[in-house]
C-alpha cells in the first residue's frame, strides 16, 4: 500500500487532493473537501464516502493524523459547529508522501512535454 | 426529494457500512451531508455513499470476498455469507435507486411530467371515499 520507501507507487486522485488539502494546514472532514473543490476550481469534488475511506486508509498508512480535540495549533474553524468537528492533519510521512508524487508528476510533466515537442518538430 | 427522506435514506445507507466504520465517521459523513444538500448535489452524495457501502464492505474486511463487477458475476468466498450477500443486494438497489433519480430528479412531481406531455387535458384525481379521475379537455 502506502508505504515509505522511495518507490512507494502513484497515488491516487483522490488521495493525492486530500493530502494536498491538508498541506494547507489542519481541517475537518467538510473542509478538506471545499478546500479540495477550490484547488481543482469546482473540477473535482469528493463525496463524504469516498473522503472518509480514503482517510481511514491514510491514517493506517500513518500519513495523516486525527488533531487532538484540545489542540490550540489548530484550526480556523468558521463557528461553534464546526469546532466539534474532528480535525485532520498532515504527518511527517504524509509531507513525504505528497513531496514524492508532487516529483513524480512534474517528471510526468518533463517527460510528456518532451515528447510533445518531439513530435511537433518531427510533423514541421 | 422531500429534505427529511434524503436525510433518512442517508440514515439507511449510513446504517449499512460496517460498525466500526460508521462508529468512526457516520456522524461526520451525516453532517457534510447535511451541509452539501442541494437539489443537484443530493443523487451524487447518495451515489458516493452507495459506492462507500460496497467499498468498506467488499474491499476492507480482510479481504474476505470478491466483487467482481466487470465480469458482472458475485465471485462468493467463504467470508461472505447470505447476509453480506442481501447487504450487497440492498447497496445495489441503493445505486440502482440513485441511477434512476439521476434521470428523473423528482419522481414525486410525475403529474407535471404527465401535464407537460399532454397539456390539452388537466386530470384532477379525488380521493376521500373513492378514486376518481376527472378530464377536462380544453380546445
Amino acid at each position: 500500500m502506502l508505504t515509505k520507501n522511495a518507490k512507494s507507487p502513484p497515488l491516487s486522485s483522490a488521495t493525492l487532493h486530500i493530502l494536498l488539502a491538508l498541506a494547507g494546514g489542519n481541517l475537518h472532514g467538510y473542509g478538506i473537501i471545499k478546500e479540495v473543490a477550490r484547488n481543482s476550481d469546482g473540477h473535482y469534488r469528493l463525496g463524504p464516502g469516498t473522503l472518509y475511506d480514503n482517510l481511514k486508509k491514510l491514517i493506517s498508512a500513518g500519513l495523516v493524523a486525527d488533531v487532538p480535540t484540545s489542540s490550540s495549533s489548530k484550526r480556523k474553524a468558521a463557528s461553534a459547529q464546526e469546532e466539534d468537528r474532528r480535525f485532520f492533519s498532515l504527518t511527517r510521512e504524509g509531507k513525504d508522501a505528497l513531496a514524492r508524487e508532487v516529483d513524480r508528476l512534474q517528471g510526468v510533466v518533463t517527460k510528456a512535454k518532451a515528447r510533445l515537442q518531439e513530435a511537433r518538430t518531427g510533423r514541421a | 426529494m422531500n429534505r427529511a427522506v434524503s436525510r433518512l435514506v442517508y440514515r439507511l445507507i449510513l446504517r449499512l457500512h460496517p460498525t466500526s466504520f460508521r462508529e468512526e465517521f457516520g456522524a461526520e459523513m451525516l453532517w457534510i451531508f447535511e451541509q452539501e444538500q442541494q437539489p443537484g448535489a443530493t443523487v451524487h452524495l447518495f451515489l458516493d455513499g452507495a459506492l462507500s457501502l460496497l467499498r468498506q464492505r467488499f474491499t476492507s474486511q480482510n479481504g474476505t470476498g470478491q466483487l467482481s463487477i466487470a465480469s458482472g458475476v458475485m465471485i462468493t468466498a467463504p467470508g461472505i455469507g447470505p447476509v453480506r450477500f442481501l447487504q450487497a443486494a440492498i447497496a445495489l438497489s441503493l445505486l440502482c435507486l440513485g441511477l434512476m433519480l439521476l434521470r428523473v430528479p423528482n419522481p414525486l412531481n410525475a403529474s407535471v411530467t404527465w401535464a407537460d406531455r399532454m397539456p390539452c387535458y388537466t386530470v384532477t384525481l379525488q380521493a376521500p371515499s373513492h378514486a376518481e379521475v376527472v378530464l377536462h379537455s380544453t380546445p
